[in-house]
């Protein structure tokens, strides 16, 4: 059998469409007899077959667009004795020292090496690492330069190029991804554990399904958190008492179309505005150079709860808007996130999050800080509890709040300040407003 | 007299012998030795199916990019026929024919459009120089190979080729004034296939011939039915005797047709007509040829069969060198200098280094 492979059809021309199949599966096949129409950019070419013999199997379609390298059609040779031997075969009589056929490559390839072994786990493997390269790196010197001068081991670099080769744009790439690697991904990144679970089914029955990515996503971000962040949880209450009151207020005084204004918004509003005072929860905690980065703008992650799991949309610059401004486009992300037409730039770039677990109910509980962020404020639900208000005990609508930072970069001290920064703006509307 | 016209010593002729339709100008016509006229053609054929072969094989991805010669082997073959054997060839990539002629084996033609530097090496007696892609650098050397000829007074004489997209470099018209100037014996052949790459002949020149560009080196110039094989034996003849008896060089403009596209990375259906290609299929070289043979019973349908036989028996079995020639890879750091420079050599240990580690096979070059 031989597969025949999109060769390199021209210069710079990586792949090609096929415009006609001419042969069929069982078809007899003359070598040099035309098997396939194929357009590239540069010219609609026939390819020619390579041998002779029948056409045991043709991979592809009309219409179909195939990279160099892909198979077109495994022809069977077997049975054919005329025209020319295979390559491999021949030694030439003039040189009986002559080495195998070339290209090495395909010798190699071509011995037999059993098939590993099926494992239940693979090895596990950092998403980060390189793919193992050995002997040269194809890379044009001006690409090799640019490396040198950003700093960048080339044999780390996936090339993209025809057969691999590193282009201009696979340095650049990797050296910007590189930067924010090192500050976003710095300390160690494990992949989820799970060669090791016992056998469930000798308990009872049991059923395996693939996660969605989704899920896949949230469960490395989650194992990258905890594994980095030396995580601490402050906890405080907030009377929102007033706010309450004059929220329901202001609602019910809305013009139709007008968004509600939420306790989240509220408290969002809040918060960044005490980021802005704060920008040690502002930042980011480079590990690697030890450096603090500090970000000079406010993007809030709001953690919304989907049918498919959580994702994390990021509301802009809220330090900069006002607070019907932020509770419109808060009631816009998290729709757009409920209804799956984000995009991955939607979910990208947040400085601190927020997390409102209040209307499913909870007190107290301790948010995963949202790495490379350093701070996550979660919201419990705000009920009327008994409270000690002017030296009575009354009924007060009371908001549990729990802050969780990276203790690398943020002390408790901090954390409380912060805090407290957010009450005093919640149980003073008049301050709130003050802020919009 | 303050306008007349001036006499110029120089004569710009146009040469044809054997008319598209089987005309013949008797008195033009050379007489040829028929072993060679049907040496000749054989060449042509051979040329015409290594040609056709080389195509194929670059679309199996088993040569490199390819330029192909469809077409224009008279004109490259009329040339090579009038040198003599220790007269000098200087190729563009679309030689084949005048290099079979002169010697060169299909499998080293083949080894240069596979990328190997054996494909450069002339066969032992040969005075070629190897095929020259760069447009008109062919001219350069040829006037140089031409100088030294005269400079060592052997009577040896040197025919050099370029396109007609060539005539728009500057290398073509400084070597045609060093060639005027020192009288050098130098034949420069302009294969004018109409087109250089995209850009067709009527764009490359205003000039209604390019044989009259010989005129401002102060040379003659000649502009040859290029498909006519007997034409470019006569003109290629004269302006060899001319130059080896010290009457210096020639211009040959030889009009002829690319059949086929650019290269193998071409697609000529983007800018010239089916027509236009159709037109020209009657004046190809072989079958006029052909047919002046049959006319001249130099050769029946027999024949002609068993030479197409040979010919591919001959094909298959320069391809099959082809594809077992093994090159050391360190080979294409050995020519540019006499001693490695320090940069090569830490390519070349690299290079080692790497195939050590992949097992490669030790490279056993085949002659
Ligand atoms: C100095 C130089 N410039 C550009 C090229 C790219 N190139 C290859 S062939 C060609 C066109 C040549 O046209 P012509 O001289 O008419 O020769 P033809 O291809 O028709 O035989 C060009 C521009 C080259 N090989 N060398
Ligand atoms: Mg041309």
């Amino acid at each position: 059998m031989f597969d025949f492979k999109l060769p390199d059809l021209g210069e710079g021309v990586h792949e090609g469409q096929i415009v006609h199949v001419l042969v069929k599966e069982g078809d007899a096949l003359a070598e040099y007899q035309p098997m396939l129409e194929i357009e590239t950019d540069k010219a609609a070419v026939e390819i020619p077959s390579p041998k002779a013999g029948t056409v045991a199997k043709i991979h592809v379609q009309a219409g179909q667009t195939v990279k160099v390298g892909h198979v077109l059609i495994t022809i069977d040779d077997s049975a054919v004795g005329v025209g020319p031997p295979p390559k491999a075969a021949v030694q030439p009589a003039a040189a009986p020292t002559a080495a195998p056929a070339r290209p090495a490559a395909t010798v190699l390839t071509s011995s037999a090496v059993a098939p590993p072994p099926v494992r239940a786990a693979a090895p596990p493997v950092p998403p980060s690492a390189p793919p193992a390269k050995d002997g040269p790196v194809p890379a044009a010197p001006a690409v090799r330069k640019l490396a040198r001068e950003r700093g960048v081991d080339i044999s780390a670099v996936p090339g993209s190029g025809p057969g691999g080769r590193i282009l201009r744009e696979d340095v650049e790439r990797f050296s910007a991804g590189e930067q924010v690697a090192r500050t976003a991904t710095a300390g160690p990144v494990l992949p989820p554990a799970g060669g090791e679970l016992p056998d469930f089914s000798q308990y009872g029955p049991v059923r395996r399904e693939p996660v969605p990515q989704i899920r896949k996503t949230i469960a490395r971000q989650m194992t990258r958190a905890w594994l980095n962040v030396p995580r601490v949880t402050h906890g405080d209450v907030a009377d929102v008492t007033d706010l309450e009151r004059n929220r329901q207020n202001f609602n019910a005084a809305l013009e139709p179309g007008q968004a509600k204004l939420t306790i989240t918004a509220i408290v969002t509003k809040a918060v960044a505005v005490a980021l802005r005072d704060f920008p040690v929860l502002n930042c980011s905690f480079d590990a690697a150079t030890e450096e603090v980065v500090y970000k000079d703008y406010v993007h809030l992650g709001i953690a919304v709860d989907t049918p498919r799991g959580l994702v994390v949309p990021v509301l802009r610059d809220a330090d900069k808007k006002s607070l019907p401004q932020i509770a419109a486009d808060l009631h816009a992300i998290a729709e757009k996130a409920r209804t799956v037409k984000f995009e991955i730039a939607d979910l990208r770039g947040a400085t601190f999050s927020i997390t409102n677990v209040g209307a499913l109910g909870g007190k107290f509980f301790t948010p995963m800080v949202n790495f490379p962020e350093v701070g996550i404020l979660g919201l419990g639900r705000a009920k009327l509890e008994p409270a000690v208000y002017e030296g009575h005990v009354v009924p007060r609508m009371m908001l549990p709040l729990a802050l969780s930072f990276d203790h690398r970069v943020v002390d408790g001290a901090v954390a409380a300040r912060f805090v407290s920064a957010v009450i005093r703006s919640l149980e003073n509307p008049l301050r709130l407003i003050s802020l919009a | 007299m303050p306008r007349e016209p001036i006499k110029l010593p120089q004569r710009v002729e146009s040469l044809s012998v054997l008319a598209a339709d089987g005309r013949i100008d008797a008195d033009l016509e050379p007489a040829l030795d028929p072993a060679d006229l049907r040496r000749l053609y054989r060449t042509m054929l051979a040329s015409r199916r290594l040609d056709e072969r080389a195509l194929a094989l670059q679309r199996q991805g088993r040569l490199g990019t390819y330029g192909p010669s469809r077409g224009q082997e008279a004109a490259s073959l009329g040339v090579a026929y009038a040198l003599g054997k220790d007269d000098w060839l200087v190729p563009t990539f679309r030689e084949t024919a005048g290099l079979l002629w002169r010697g060169w084996p299909m499998q080293t033609w083949l080894l240069y459009w596979g990328g190997f530097e054996a494909g450069n090496v002339p066969p032992a007696g040969v005075h070629d120089l190897p095929i020259a892609v760069p447009i008109a650098s062919q001219c350069q050397y040829g006037m140089g190979v031409a100088w030294g000829c005269k400079l060592r007074g052997e009577g040896r004489v040197c025919a050099t080729f370029c396109g007609d997209g060539g005539t728009s470099e500057g290398d073509f018209h400084e070597a045609l004034n060093f060639a005027g100037v020192y009288n050098l014996p130098l034949v420069t052949v302009i294969q004018n296939n109409h087109w250089a790459i995209s850009i067709p002949r009527s764009r490359q020149t205003a000039s209604q011939t390019l044989a009259q560009k010989a005129l401002a080196y102060g040379m003659d110039g000649v502009q040859v039915d290029g498909n006519d094989i007997l034409a470019m034996i006569v003109a290629t003849r004269e302006a060899v005797e001319k130059a080896r008896t010290g009457g210096g060089p020639t211009l040959i403009e030889a009009v002829t047709y690319r059949m086929s596209m650019h290269t193998t990375a071409d697609d000529p259906k983007k800018y010239r007509t089916e027509d236009e290609v159709k037109a020209w299929e009657p004046r190809d070289p072989l079958l006029r040829f052909r047919a002046y043979l049959h006319k001249k019973g130099l050769l029946d349908e027999s024949t002609a069969g068993a030479l197409d036989a040979e010919i591919a028996a001959e094909i298959d079995q320069a391809v099959r060198q082809y594809e077992q020639y093994r090159q050391d890879p360190a080979e294409f750091l050995r020519h540019m200098y006499a001693e490695l420079t320090p940069e090569l050599q830490a390519q070349q240990a690299e290079l080692q280094a790497y195939l050590e580690r992949k097992h490669a096979p030790t490279p056993a070059p085949v002659p």
